[in-house]
């Protein structure tokens, strides 16, 4: 498992997935750099907790930018796989079925993983330096920063099954970018879309509820897709 | 006899369509074994069957003597393959696929700069691929089914895209095989003079189903000569010499020998002489090889 993960990694070199990885978080700040350069005393008067604001007006991007991501580097994991078929040179060699489907959602779970520190680092260091009067809460900063990728595994296993079981690589494009609309209109789509869990918003108010959906729906839709996955034929 | 790949009525359809019916594969330890069909023949649809990457729709596999339901990770450990068009990924350099298959199946990286050699890829194993042509790619795909020291290489179609001292080059390494590294080879082609080039066992597949299966030699047989004599009275002649006990077919004007020894002309031509029939031609025919192909092939019935 350990060497197919190095192999996977060895795969998207030069395919800009760490600059995307770095990209979705410095986006996410930086629209708020921009927010707050141009408003800030507007932005000041908005509320008690100047930090909490803070968070919150990045945290409304966060989700957008974790659906965008996964749409884009589940369907380019596939496309490296289907340029050539390697599927069957991969399905080929003595590994089980299961670790090459685990490995791919390990690799782009870490890659998202990576891309929630560096998004906590990013908007610590941005409301470091507008200097609030608040002291940093931490806590909150740490929920912000990562309830959404937990929030977000279901969609993950969602796209990654489309990605590597489609035939036509337009389905996953399509699905993916249904779920960047639904992600963007959180709002008004119902609790139990899965693509609205990100943005930690539900009827009661509680976003560890979405983390822990999350989690279980997430490893649900892994298992199935990994199932579904193990049980096609290879062309 | 133990064999190292031995398939048993093995079937795949897709949808309504057969694909394979009922093919018995037998390959034996040493083997270059040629595996010849026309386009659509169900070759590529076996040898996948053959790596795991199908399930069959009925009948069996066992390669090392194993059974591939139960035994596939212990059984793809030793065999080597290059199934239809390489594979590899294009942004990566020769040295990176080699590398990403090496960490995986755990050879030692010198294995890589071996079967580079072997392929005569050294020079541009620092390039990345997607630059390469039609022929390093497929010696690339060959480098990649040789890198785990492989007890089974399976190759579909290694000559394509090769230049005709490509095709030299990976005709000369997998006759070697064998003998040098104890490997069985099976080679899919749709080209019989290929086949006949390097292998010693042939398997023919047309319309999914196994129609000839032996040594290489025993195929020659089947294209040896035959004599034809035209006479006056065929329909006489050939009862003449059935009733001598002789082999002999009529069609038209012409009585066929299957045998051509040149007793056998003389005994046949000196029973017509004195049957007092009129000889007007002996002609010896040659089937060649090709022609016995097409006509299996074309017939779906053993010749
Ligand atoms: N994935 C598939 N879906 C539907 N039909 C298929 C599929 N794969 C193969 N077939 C059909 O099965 C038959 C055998 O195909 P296969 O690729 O095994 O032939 P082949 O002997 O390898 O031919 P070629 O020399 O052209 O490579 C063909 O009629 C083909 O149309
Ligand atoms: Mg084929």
């Amino acid at each position: 498992m350990i060497s197919m993960m190095q192999t996977d990694f060895l795969k998207i070199k030069r395919k800009g997935f760490w600059f995307l990885t770095f990209l979705g978080p410095i986006g996410v700040v930086a629209l708020q750099m921009v927010n707050y350069g141009v408003r800030k005393e507007y932005l000041l008067q908005q509320s008690e907790n100047d930090w909490l604001y803070y968070l919150q007006n990045i945290t409304a991007f966060t989700p957008l930018a974790l659906v965008l991501g996964i749409a884009i580097f589940t369907s380019f994991m596939a496309s490296i796989e289907n340029e050539t078929n390697a599927w069957k040179q991969l399905i080929a060699l003595p590994v089980s079925k299961m670790t090459v489907y685990l490995s791919k959602f390990t690799m782009l779970a870490c890659l998202l993983f990576i891309s929630s520190i560096l998004l906590m680092l990013f908007t610590l260091g941005f409301g470091v330096f507008l200097s609030f009067d608040e002291a940093i809460p931490w806590l909150e900063l740490v929920k912000y920063s990562f309830y959404p990728y937990f929030a977000a595994l279901p969609v993950l296993a969602l796209q990654l099954w489309i990605a590597t079981v489609s035939k036509n690589q337009g389905i996953p494009i399509t699905t993916g970018i249904f779920g960047v609309i639904f992600a963007y209109s959180a709002h008004i789509i119902p609790d139990w879309m899965i693509w609205k869990w990100p943005s930690l918003m539900n009827q009661w108010d509680e976003p560890l509820i979405n983390v822990l959906l999350g989690l279980g729906v997430g490893c649900l839709l892994y298992v199935v897709g990994m199932l579904d996955f193990t049980r096609r034929d290879v062309l | 006899m133990e064999y190292i790949v031995k398939t048993s009525n093995l079937s795949k359809h897709f949808g309504k369509e057969v694909a394979v019916e009922g093919l018995n594969m037998n390959i034996k330890k040493g083997d270059i074994y040629g595996f010849l069909g026309p386009n659509g023949a169900g070759k590529t649809t076996t040898i996948r069957m053959l790596l795991g990457l199908m399930k069959p729709a009925s009948g069996s596999i066992h390669i090392f003597g194993q059974d591939i339901k139960q035994h596939r990770k212990n059984i793809l450990a030793r065999v080597g393959s290059l199934v239809e068009n390489p594979s590899y990924y294009p942004h990566l350099t020769a040295y990176e696929n080699l590398e990403a298959l090496r960490k995986i199946i755990g050879v030692p990286k010198k294995r890589i700069y071996e079967v580079v050699e072997t392929v005569r890829l050294t020079e541009v194993a620092d390039k990345k691929v997607k630059g390469f042509s039609l022929g390093m790619k497929q010696r690339l795909g060959i480098a990649m089914s040789l890198l785990n020291q492989p007890q089974l290489l399976i190759l579909d179609e290694p000559m394509n895209g090769l230049d005709p001292s490509g095709i030299i080059e990976i005709r000369e390494l997998i006759k070697r095989l064998p003998e040098e590294f104890g490997i069985t080879v099976l080679v899919s082609s749709h080209l019989l003079s290929e086949i006949d080039q390097m292998a010693t066992t042939v398997g023919i597949v047309t319309k999914g189903k196994m129609i000839f299966q032996d040594s290489i030699e025993a195929m020659r047989t089947l294209a040896g000569h035959t004599i034809s004599i035209q006479v006056n009275h065929a329909e006489q002649a050939w009862r003449l010499l059935l009733a001598k006990g002789m082999k002999v077919e009529h069609e038209n004007d012409f009585i066929t020998l299957q045998e051509s020894s040149n007793e056998m002309v003389a005994e046949t031509v000196r029973l017509l002489v004195q049957a007092n029939l009129s000889i007007y031609r002996v002609e010896e025919e040659k089937r060649s090889l090709e022609d016995i192909f097409l006509s299996m092939t074309r017939e779906d019935s053993a010749v």
